[in-house]
């Protein structure tokens, strides 16, 4: 009993003097958060106590691989290095009674004379092993210093873990930085696209973006237009043979590098040409599934491959310059449409400028006159004058095409017709006089304008005219016979005057009922297509010549709106109605 | 609205670009335009002085890797100095700092170019 007593006190009191530093040991290690200085201490004092000359640390990285993380006395070259340990060891091994079977871990630790290998447990899973070489005194390590050996380790261990957690923390958060930075990067573009670039400065922008965020030094940003996949910008050395392969990657549904491309059978050439001219990472742009564009990138500056995170950022930056480049383009577009609209108002102004704001009364007539413009804005024109000699001049037109051009050459045929008529005589000569104008200021068969007009002698109520190729004015005699108004020439505007124009006069009496007309009176057409006609257009004046001028344009209104049935107007319609009463 | 200024100004064969304000996508064609003005003019030497910088975006820093390509193939370079450590951080998670030089200040910067002219 006594004796039993002694025996274990004196291995007691050994262990006590190693009890101290221990305490110490764990205070030191345990008061760190800084992994390298936890290893070093860890390794140093081992070698310490146990006088060892070698000596490494491994940690677990990634299921059985180990990374060096420490080492002493032994080449430094080998930390950094990763070792593939496939047989978990859950306590203190020596490594000359490991199975000696072909793993290349236990190779490369004889090979580096590490005699000892102690697992870093914490809560019960290993984070990293140590291994040791052999004692300098002695030859071997005894019951008394593994169970110290182990000891240490299992000190360590979980200040070890809480090292390594601090550590990822750290990587997470700067993870997150750069996940902050990009989002920023986003909303700072976003911000300034909103205010509505045009495509040269979204290009511009979204080149800076890549430059700053990814760190670029050959890029290429490709835009869609009616021809394919086109080169906006580049500061790639071959991209001539880049615009050959763009065609092949337009179906690429997400960013990808160029080493994924190469692995996937559609995209094998393309990619292998990208790689050749150095690009290692495609982001196509799409707007609603369509490929719109296309940015291509050489690899980055400060080294490191494209990674999933920074692909996904490129697509979002990609889209998010695609959506504006597309949103400048369609607001370019609706200005160009604002500048038509404006100009067709401009058409529309010049056009009712010209009509006569007020009908004279003639004595011994009743007149009326309608005109629709419509919405395209046509060339009809009618005028009445006034003559100093108490005569008035009657005139209608219809000049080809419409807008601004159709609205200015009208314009040029009144200042002309206005310039004339109060002093001509001869109907015939000033239809010559007119034609050769409006031809000097047409360029040669480009425009042309159908022209009837004439003097009408308030005395003797004698109407001198002459017809340059317009619909024949019908008259309808009270006796209920029509003629038509034909005599004249050539339409305005394509020919100088060489033949010259005929005209002719009728003697308008009590009862007869002259009607100018344009072609959007004949030629209204309904929904399909069926044009008004010359023919119901007599059927309904014939009916008509009883009631005043006004009431026959009414009539013919009507019988237009029962025929069109609210069908778009697409010509102007004009209507100038001279009764003898 | 954001606010930025460029002042710009010449010592011996050193040109010191001082940034003050926001340097974001809305203001990086301002320093554009003051590379541009420095390559035509030839100036290859250039300290860009971030003392009055508050804020950077990756636009702000394209900018730079945009023009540093033509100033170095004229052995000239651009060296970045005082900056704070909020805009420093940017430069930092971008890996600008294998990239570009870095000084505390100014002066250690415009020697730097001083030392490699003798």
């Amino acid at each position: 009993m006594r004796h039993a007593h002694t025996q274990p006190g004196t291995l007691y009191s050994k262990e006590t003097s190693d009890f101290l530093p221990l305490f110490e040991f764990s205070n030191v290690v345990n008061s760190s958060l800084d992994l390298d200085f936890i290893l070093s201490t860890v390794l140093r004092t081992l070698m310490g106590k146990m006088l060892v000359t070698r000596g490494m640390v491994f940690l677990k990285r990634n299921g059985k691989l180990f990374q060096i993380i420490t080492a002493k006395g032994v080449d430094h070259s080998v930390i950094g290095q990763t070792l593939e340990i496939d047989r978990p060891l859950r306590s203190l091994h020596a490594v000359a009674k490991l199975p000696k079977d072909t793993a290349a871990w236990i190779e490369f630790l004889n090979y580096h004379q590490q005699s000892l290998i102690i697992p870093i447990l914490s809560q019960r899973r290993i984070v990293g092993y140590i291994t040791l070489g052999e004692r300098l005194s002695k030859p071997s390590y005894s019951a008394t210093d593994k169970r110290l050996i182990q000891s240490l380790v299992s000190l360590s261990g979980a200040a070890i873990e809480k090292a390594l957690i601090i550590d990822q923390v750290k990587e997470a958060n700067r993870n997150l930085d750069r996940k902050i930075q990009e989002l920023n990067t986003l909303f700072d573009l976003s911000k300034e696209f909103n205010i509505g670039l045009d495509e040269k400065k979204v290009v511009r922008l979204v080149t800076f973006a890549l430059l700053g965020q990814i760190g670029v030094k050959k890029y290429a940003l490709c835009l869609r237009d009616h021809d394919g996949l086109n080169i906006i910008e580049s500061r790639i050395e071959g991209s001539a043979n880049l615009k050959s392969i763009l065609p092949s990657l337009c179906d690429l549904e997400h960013s990808a590098t160029t080493q994924d491309l190469l692995k996937q059978k559609t995209y094998r050439i393309a990619a292998a040409q990208l790689i050749q001219i150095g690009i290692t990472a495609v982001v196509p742009m799409h707007i609603q599934h369509t490929t719109k564009g296309m940015i291509l990138l050489g690899e980055r500056l400060r080294g490191g491959m494209y990674t999933r995170a920074d692909l996904e950022f490129l697509y979002s930056l990609g889209n998010l310059a695609i959506i504006s480049i597309e949103n400048a383009h369609l607001f370019k577009e609706a200005l160009e449409k604002q500048r038509m609209e404006d100009e067709l108002n401009i058409a529309r102004e010049i056009q009712q400028g010209l009509l006569p704001e007020k009908l004279p009364s003639i004595p011994g007539f009743d007149i009326a006159a309608l005109t629709i413009p419509s919405k395209e804005v046509g060339g009809d024109y009618y005028d009445i004058i006034t003559r100093q000699n108490g005569d008035y001049i009657l005139a209608i037109g219809d000049v080809s095409g419409k807008g601004t051009p159709a609205a200015l050459l009208m314009a040029n045929v009144q200042a002309a017709l206005r310039a004339l008529a109060p002093h001509c005589t001869s109907v015939s000569e000033t239809t010559g006089q007119i034609n050769d104008l409006t031809c000097a200021n047409t360029r040669s068969g480009s425009k042309f304008i159908t022209f009837f007009w004439g003097i009408l002698d308030a005395q003797t109520h004698r109407f001198r005219f002459s017809n340059a190729g317009h619909n024949p004015p019908f008259l309808l005699r009270k006796d209920g016979t029509i003629e038509g108004l034909e005599e004249g020439g050539l339409i305005l505007g394509v020919f100088k005057t060489t033949t010259p124009y005929a005209e002719a006069s009728v003697t308008l009496l009590p009862g007869d009922v002259l009607v100018m007309y344009t072609d959007g009176v004949s030629e209204a057409m309904n929904q399909h297509n069926d044009q008004f006609t010359e023919e119901q257009l007599e059927v309904i004046l014939k009916e008509s010549t009883h009631l005043s001028a006004k009431e026959i344009i009414q009539r013919v209104q009507q019988a237009l709106e029962s025929h069109t049935q609210g069908t778009p107007q697409s010509d102007d319609i004009t209507m100038l109605v001279l009764k003898a009463v | 609205m954001t606010d930025f200024k460029i002042h710009h100004r010449d010592g011996e064969g050193v040109s010191v670009i001082e940034l003050k304000g926001y340097l974001d996508a809305h203001t990086a064609p301002d320093l554009e335009t003051a590379f541009q003005k420095l390559l035509t003019e030839k100036k290859y030497n250039v300290v860009v002085n971030c003392r009055d910088l508050s804020y950077i975006s990756s636009a702000g820093l394209g900018v730079f890797m945009a023009y540093v390509e033509d100033i170095r193939k004229n052995m000239g370079d651009i060296k970045l100095t005082n900056m704070s450590p909020k805009v420093y951080n940017v430069f930092d998670l971008l890996g600008f700092p294998i990239l570009y030089e870095i000084y505390k200040d100014e002066q250690e910067a415009v020697s730097r170019f001083k030392q490699i002219k003798k």
